[in-house]
């Protein structure tokens, strides 16, 4: 008797239930990273103002922006995908819930491009 | 009837000599419009009899032959090779499970969560002279549920069951649907307890694998999640 040991059989075809689940699981675990981070950069405060001005110093350069734009791209996907899975379990949204998911897609892509723009438009770019 | 041309790929295995699984390379000519079972039945009678899988009634209703074609867990015999483009076919044993020979995996698993949750009727009341009379709309309830051939198709997709052995799993959790809306069933409460439990319904989270693996296309995670409403109003 053969037994395999992976936790996860990596070739098995991925539906758009699938690709949600495992969307869902990645960007929590980076919003995870992310509040961890954020409790850092928080925790300057107690060590005296010129420390905290030093960090957000380092966090206002553009690359933190780009990041920042997409952090807000994967709160949007787990806020979403969140409801839509409260949808599946309590209020019968399980036989429509690929529809449910493109639906929530788009309107997150929507709102992923008017804050990512309203993040990223008042950098100053040096030339 | 046209002929064409297929490459199948097989996962072989053989407890005796081999060690781990291997690919082995299969090219033959088929029927066009054969099923996965057709091309597995053609392998074992004409080219390579050692092939081991489980077949019987070759009309999708005895559950013996599923198993994960190019990446997908069909029934072989109701999934014609047209299903997937192309002209190669990957076929692998169910995962999940252990594998005892080729495409034979052990399934004694799969049926001992299918008893743990009691799939029969469990009475109080004593038994009517007649029939037990049950209203269309309670039937139509349950119709679609008691349909399930019990291949292991759906709990073999399940990414919960692969990370946990022990889930139950949707076969089991849908029987067990199957029961608990049965306006005939006394042991509702007496199941609730069974799935309402760490390796229960709770590690179903929603990943659809079943409902798009099921032969007879049994809505499977709907049925769940009614459970799931059901389980919370019965602890509150």
């Amino acid at each position: 008797m053969y037994k395999k040991t992976r936790i996860f059989d990596l070739n098995y075809y991925k539906f758009t239930g699938s690709w949600a689940w495992i969307l869902h699981r990645l960007s929590g675990l980076a919003l995870i990273f992310y509040l961890t981070l954020h409790i850092w950069v928080i925790n300057t405060l107690t060590k005296g103002p010129d420390k905290f001005n030093n960090v957000m110093d380092f966090l206002n350069s553009p690359i933190f922006k780009f990041l920042e734009v997409g952090l807000w791209g994967v709160i949007l996907f787990h806020a979403f995908n969140g409801v839509r899975i409260i949808i599946i379990d309590f209020f019968k949204g399980a036989i429509s819930h690929k529809k449910i998911f493109y639906i929530f897609i788009i309107i997150a892509f929507v709102l992923w491009v008017i804050g990512g723009y309203r993040l990223i438009s008042h950098i100053q770019w040096v030339h | 009837m046209a002929k064409e041309n297929i490459i199948v790929k097989i996962l072989r295995y053989n407890p005796e000599k081999d060690k781990k699984p291997f690919w082995k390379k299969y090219d033959l000519e088929v029927d066009d419009d054969s099923t996965i079972l057709d091309i597995l039945n053609e392998i074992h009678w004409n080219i390579d009899g050692t092939l081991a899988y489980r077949r019987s009634c070759r009309s999708s209703i005895c559950g013996s032959c599923a198993m994960k074609v190019n990446g997908q867990n069909v029934l072989a015999c109701k999934t014609p090779m047209h299903k997937f483009k192309g002209n190669k076919l990957k076929i692998e044993p169910l995962p999940g499970f252990s594998i005892l020979k080729d495409l034979v995996v052990d399934m004694d698993g799969f049926f001992e969560k299918m008893k743990r949750i009691k799939p029969y009727l469990i009475l109080d009341k004593p038994i009517p002279d007649k029939e037990f009379i049950q209203k269309p709309d309670e039937f139509e309830c349950i119709r679609e549920s008691a349909i399930c051939i019990l291949c292991g198709a759906c709990t073999s997709s399940c990414p919960s069951l692969w990370a946990n052995e022990d889930y139950l799993g949707p076969a089991a959790l849908l029987k067990a649907y199957r029961f608990i809306f049965d306006t005939r069933d006394d042991g509702k409460d007496e199941r609730i307890d069974i799935i309402n439990d760490k390796n229960g319904i709770w590690r179903c989270h929603t990943i659809f694998n079943c409902m798009e693996a099921c032969p007879k296309d049994i809505k499977i995670t709907e049925y769940l999640s009614r459970l799931k409403v059901k389980v919370l109003e019965n602890s509150i």
